[in-house]
């Protein structure tokens, strides 16, 4: 009986975590239709989300600061701005481990020494990393962004490390190669 | 060794900025926009006249330019209760009427203007939803309604 009864509360929270999903993809979606400025794809940005930038979106004190004010509405648009750049970023920011990925891929490819033990430790971390970005992105979606700051941040540290850990496992896969030191 | 000291051209450049123009300028927010009033629309370069007297054109675009990208990271770091009074001196400083001000601001959104070319897309997207919250917490403090808490 338990186990039936079990099996029902999975299945409910299962479909609350989809449809936390679908709302949040949804929604990010819109976000990204509606800012015109940019025809970068994602991912595809010169320039980093600095730790900085990442805490502010993430701000409790922001999110004081509104509720101190009583107003609905104003609570309202504030959760709904945080919400929208809460969701970009973490968008932004999948597409980005996405792109290191594939940059490392194309390297090991060309890589004559490769070391599977290394390969599998580098698939790990970015299979942990697009998990994180997949729970933040229904956690956004059910909590809204003040509440996870924490975990948006370590994300963004953890990212940093693997950005620079592929980077130099790049450089090091291109000097190892006949040719390498001439384009260097 | 004299050399090895003198500052580079740009940075020349860049402090001769900060200290002739940009420190007359009362608010953070009010620096940005200022800066990227130095950008050409259709092509996107900076110019300014009397810095590029001073050193050259070239000096003066990248001095410019960085001052613009600094300027606005600045702002886009804020805390959205910084931002507000950062906007309200500058709503004071322009001298405008603050009711019509809003209500442009509002529906106009010329604060997407001072975003640097190729900034990051998420701290791009950061800065115009703050200066959208900062401009309603304004509106909503000028309610009669409204008292501040």
């Amino acid at each position: 009986m338990i186990g039936v009864w079990g099996a029902l509360a999975g299945a409910v929270v299962l479909l609350l975590v989809l449809l936390a999903w679908a709302w949040a993809e949804a929604w990010s979606k819109d976000s990204r239709s509606d800012w015109g400025a940019s025809n970068q794809e994602p991912g595809e940005s010169v320039e980093a989300c600095s730790p900085e930038i990442v805490s502010q979106i993430f701000s409790a004190a922001d999110s004081k600061f509104i509720s101190g004010l009583e107003s609905s509405g104003l609570e309202n648009l504030f959760r709904r701005e945080r919400t929208a750049v809460a969701l970009h970023w973490v968008h932004e920011t999948s597409a980005f481990i996405s792109k290191i990925m594939r940059r490392h891929l194309e390297a090991s490819r060309m890589s004559a020494d490769l070391e599977i033990a290394t390969e599998a430790r580098i698939f790990l971390q970015y299979a942990r990393l697009k998990l994180y970005c997949g729970i933040l992105f229904v956690l956004i979606g059910l909590l809204g962004p003040q509440r996870l700051a924490g975990t948006a941040l370590y994300a963004e540290r953890f990212i940093q490390r693997i950005g620079e850990g592929l980077a130099e496992f790049q450089l090091a896969a291109h000097l190892r190669e006949p040719d390498g030191s001439e384009s260097l | 060794m004299s050399a090895m000291v003198k500052q580079l051209p740009v940075q020349e450049a860049y402090e001769d900025l900060l200290q002739r123009s940009l420190s007359r300028i009362p608010c953070d927010l009010g620096r940005l926009l200022y800066l990227a009033s130095t950008r050409d629309y259709n092509t996107g370069t900076y110019h300014h006249d009397g810095l590029a007297d001073r050193f050259s054109a070239k000096v003066a675009r990248s001095a410019l330019e960085i001052a613009h990208r600094q300027a606005f990271h600045k702002v886009a770091a804020l805390s959205l209760e910084h931002l507000v009074r950062d906007l309200a001196a500058y709503l004071e400083s322009s001298g405008e009427n603050p009711e019509e001000f809003l209500r442009t601001w509002q529906r106009l959104e010329p604060y997407r203007i001072a975003i640097p070319m190729d900034v990051n897309p998420t701290v791009a997207r950061h800065f115009a939803s703050n200066v959208r919250l900062a401009l309603a917490v304004l509106r909503l403090r000028r309610e009669p309604t409204h008292s501040d808490r």
